[in-house]
């Protein structure tokens, strides 16, 4: 078997990318090399189909010349194919035109360490330990009700990172991942009874195999039964899963070049009060032992707590350098970089939602007709803002009560609008990866589309 | 590399392997992106590999690695044996596969312009060109972008049945989208090209009826209204009807999918499915985006029918489907990379034509919506529920388009809606070259249709 504790030397590829781009004549750029190995478990059918393990690594060059940008990638770091990719990319920035909205890279800045990134169970796991994860997902479902057919599996991630660039920053990182989903499918005749859960997370203790099963068995065996309903114009209480796409639709629209440019739905809304003043969002990178923390953004620039949303008006836009130079700002340190690729945009971290004063249970008690959501994807158009959603997982609520399962159902409307509606906010939710928090919300009203 | 392949295979049938493939993977990329007239970034990559996979102890292990040496590939063997042997004691799929014929073949798809040929410079003009139609289309034109992209991969498969095939393809890309803007209103209209193609796909690209219609939509747009929300006869065009099938029907006869318990025509074979007017075919032959000659199991590919006059006839197989599911693979395993395993994917799927005309799938519809333009789509295969956004849409009142409308999307049920299935025009259209997703891998595929009109089908508004 490949072995584990074999480290693959990072840095002197980059140095060697570095020190030729030194020799040319260029504005700014940076290098950066990463390699990561996965182990994957997957389900189909009956239970456990396929083990896969892969290795994977490359370098990615970004080379300004002219505020023009070249990008180049190799997945080989032999020297003579590094040699090739700092030419393509040296090549390409030449060609490229002035980005008047460019200002530069940014320099080296001391940060505080993350701690909790890495976890040395992950990095050692075997597929055979990963598969008898797997296992306890499916016997736990089994436990609730035997029979189903599954979809999901497990993956393991180990990934390392090294990036310097011509400003003077130059750091490594480490960081370990591990992902679990189960869909469990149960049949009655033509009836389908078919849910999901999943957890994500640094470290393999962190994550519930048993609790996944069981929650996605309980949630399959609750969608027998689904009906469709009449077209109308209901309250809406999405549960964590629904909030979160929700969420992370916003935050979108404010990060980055888009929202400073004005390209979205939100480009407008700095400063503005777009929700009640109990509707308030948080952005913490330095969550120790969360799945989105870092110590350095993609850039190198520290991570840190920024307040987003506060009162219902949003405060700040996410940014990397090249959007808080657009907007005359210091950049926030959302700067992402996707591996060695050479894509490096803005993008939220660990977003935490504030919890409110009321439960989803007192939700439901007091509605006398409307729509429990508990998987939805209020993912809008990015530009106009407007949503036309299937309702995936949905609940009819009458007199106070979950009453059954809904079908071909969708919702409708513009996302800020959804956001206008937000009366109530639970005080419980869902922490996903140790560093995500969701509650359930209640919305006013929305148009939903059905018979 | 493929002797190193066929080593490598010999290598695992000794290591106690039932049946072993070693694929090797190269995809060369480039890339510009033309925004609002600047050639703000030139792009490239170089992806490179192997991925081994092998069925030991009646179970799947996959591995892969980026180093394509002979070292490298028979670590990446070694953990490939050791995946399969990891789960041999674990419930779950056994893996079975059918006796394939092997082959053995070269194919390279000729191209008109070889990307290669074209200096970045030129491509940059060109580019610029095609812009500078929709930046100019008009005051409320906020934003314009223009992304090329060309792609050139090569596949070769050995395996234990003796297969050892290389396959290299040549695609190209444009995509425009346009942002207009008036007062808080803001729109997005796109359009896009792309085939196993040159760069005479690009040099033939007319701007005034590419990157000005992407303009124009957004234009348009502007002044379109939210759609009604509610049950609906809806017509589509070319673009939504290829979109619809794809997720509508698509995905549920994907093999994997049928003996995974994941379909909802799982027990249809030989059933009716749709109405009478319904055909469908999956046809990786045709010389559309999701074309090749050899899946990524080294099956060579043949047109599949999956729906003949509205009769479930067949599903799209890998090899271990067609085992598990009694039939013959023609083709339709693919993967994204060497850092995957081939999965069951369409290729280029459409409807066949019918009689009608356009005119006629509208006349006898009383309050409908026609839908234009795909944006994207899912389906839950399980539950047979999927989700279609098109780009615009018109409302139909008495058999006529009349309000313009916006941010249009459809739900329905799978086997409900093929059923209501109520008229297929003749003019047929198959332009909707790009990826799906499946699993965590993306693929190349196309799709298509006649105008087709469905009763009964969810349309999500705000009015």
């Amino acid at each position: 078997m490949t072995n584990l504790k074999e480290k693959t030397d990072l840095a002197t590829p980059v140095e060697r990318a570095v020190r030729l781009l030194s020799t040319m004549d260029l504005d700014v750029s940076d290098v950066c090399v990463s390699f990561s190995r996965s182990l994957s478990i997957s389900l189909l059918g009956r239970g456990i189909k396929e083990a896969v393990s892969r290795t994977d690594l490359g370098i990615g060059v970004r080379v300004y010349k002219n505020k023009g940008m070249g990008v180049a990638f190799s997945q080989s770091l032999e020297p003579a194919d590094v040699e090739k990719t700092v030419q393509r990319a040296s090549s390409f920035a030449k060609v490229a035109q002035p980005d008047p909205y460019f200002k530069g890279l940014p320099g080296p800045a001391k940060a505080s360490e993350v701690p909790g990134l890495c976890d040395s169970e992950i990095v050692s796991l075997t597929l055979e330990q990963a598969s008898g994860l797997c296992r306890k997902m499916i016997e736990a479902v089994e436990d609730v009700r035997p029979g189903a057919m599954y979809l999901g599996g497990l993956g393991t991630n180990h990934s390392r990172g090294y990036l310097m660039t011509s400003t003077g920053v130059c750091f490594e990182t480490e960081k370990t991942s591990v992902s679990a989903y189960i869909a469990p499918t149960f049949r009655e005749g033509d009836d389908v009874g078919s849910s999901y859960e999943y957890d994500y997370a640094i470290s393999l203790p962190e994550v519930d195999f048993e609790g996944i099963g069981k929650k996605a068995a309980e949630k399959a065996l609750d969608q027998f039964g689904s009906k469709r309903i009449e077209s109308g114009v209901l309250p809406v209480i999405l549960t964590p899963d629904s909030t979160s796409s929700l969420c992370f639709g916003l935050m979108g629209a404010i990060s980055g070049e888009v929202a400073v440019k004005g390209r979205t739905f939100a480009s407008g809304c700095l400063g503005k009060q777009i929700a009640r003043q109990i509707f308030e969002i948080d952005d913490d990178g330095t969550v120790p032992s969360a799945i989105a923390s870092s110590t350095y953004d993609g850039e190198g620039v520290p991570r840190r707590l920024t307040k987003v949303v506060s009162k219902g008006s949003i405060l700040t836009f996410l940014h990397d350098s090249y959007s808080a130079g657009i907007a005359g700002v210091e950049t926030t340190g959302h700067a992402q970089r996707m591996g060695y690729r050479g894509y490096v945009g803005a993008g939220p971290t660990n977003i935490r939602v504030r919890p409110g004063d009321s439960s989803l249970d007192e939700m439901i008690a007091e509605t006398k007709r409307g729509l429990l959501v508990t998987y939805a994807s209020f993912f809008p158009n990015m530009v106009s803002g407007e949503f036309s959603s299937t309702i995936d997982e949905g609940f009819l609520i009458e007199g106070g009560e979950k009453r059954h399962p809904v079908k071909n159902l969708m919702a409708g409307g513009h996302i800020l609008e959804l956001y206008k509606g937000i009366e109530l906010v639970s005080k419980e939710g869902r922490i996903i990866g140790k560093g995500h928090f969701f509650p359930s919300i209640k919305v006013s009203e929305v148009k939903l589309a059905g018979r | 590399m493929r002797d190193l392949l066929e080593s490598i295979v010999q290598e695992g049938l000794t290591a106690g392997a039932r049946f072993c493939e070693a694929r090797f993977f190269e995809e060369r990329n480039n890339s510009i992106s033309i925004e609002n007239g600047i050639a703000r970034t030139l792009r490239s990559g170089i992806l490179r590999g192997v991925g081994i996979r092998v069925i030991v102890a009646r179970r799947w292990g996959f591995a892969s690695t980026n180093m394509p040496t002979m070292g490298s590939a028979r670590r990446t063997l070694e953990d490939a044996i050791g995946g399969g042997k990891s789960i041999a004691t674990q419930v779950g799929e056994e893996a079975e596969i059918v006796e394939a014929k092997p082959e053995v073949e070269t194919v390279s798809h000729k191209v008109k312009m070889n990307p290669e040929d074209v200096s970045p410079e030129e491509k940059v003009k060109r580019m610029l060109e095609i812009e500078k139609v929709a930046r100019t289309y008009g005051d409320r034109v906020k934003d314009t972008f223009v992304t090329y992209r060309d792609v050139l991969t090569k596949v070769a498969v050995c395996n234990s049945f003796g297969t050892s095939i290389e396959e290299t393809t040549p695609r190209t890309y444009a995509y425009c989208s346009v942002i207009a803007k008036e007062g808080e209103n803001m729109q997005i209209g796109f359009e896009y090209v792309g085939n196993v193609a040159g760069y005479e796909i690009v040099d033939s690209v007319q701007p005034e009826e590419f990157s000005g219609k992407a303009a124009k939509k957004a234009v348009n747009l502007l002044g379109a209204q939210p759609p009604p929300r509610g049950t609906y006869t809806i017509v589509v065009d070319q673009r939504v009807g290829g979109l619809f099938i794809h997720e509508a029907f698509g995905h549920n006869s994907e093999g994997d999918l049928v003996f995974g318990g994941q379909s909802i025509i799982s027990d249809k074979v030989g059933h009716k499915v749709a109405s009478d007017l319904v055909t469908i075919i999956d046809d990786p032959t045709k010389p559309r985006n999701g074309h090749f000659v050899y899946d990524h199991e080294g099956t060579k590919a043949e047109p599949h029918l999956i729906v003949k006059d509205g009769t479930l006839v067949g599903f799209l197989h890998s090899l271990e489907s067609a085992a598990k599911l009694g039939d013959e693979p023609k083709g339709s395993a693919r993967a994204q990379s060497h850092h995957y395993p081939p999965i069951i994917r369409m290729s280029n799927t459409y409807v066949a034509s019918g009689d009608m005309t356009f005119e006629e799938a509208l006349e006898d519809v009383d309050l409908g919506v026609y839908l234009s333009g795909s944006q994207y789509g899912y389906v839950e295969t399980q539950k047979g529920q999927f989700t279609c956004k098109a780009e615009q849409a018109w409302l139909i009142e008495k058999g006529e388009l009349t309000d313009y409308l916006r941010d249009v999307a459809i739900n329905g049920l799978t086997l409900d809606a093929l059923k209501n299935v109520t008229a297929v025009s003749k003019d047929f259209m198959m332009e909707m070259p790009g990826m799906c997703g499946k699993g965590e891998q993306g693929m190349y595929v196309d799709a298509g249709a006649p105008h087709l009109r469905v009763e009964g089908i969810v349309v999500g508004g705000r009015r």
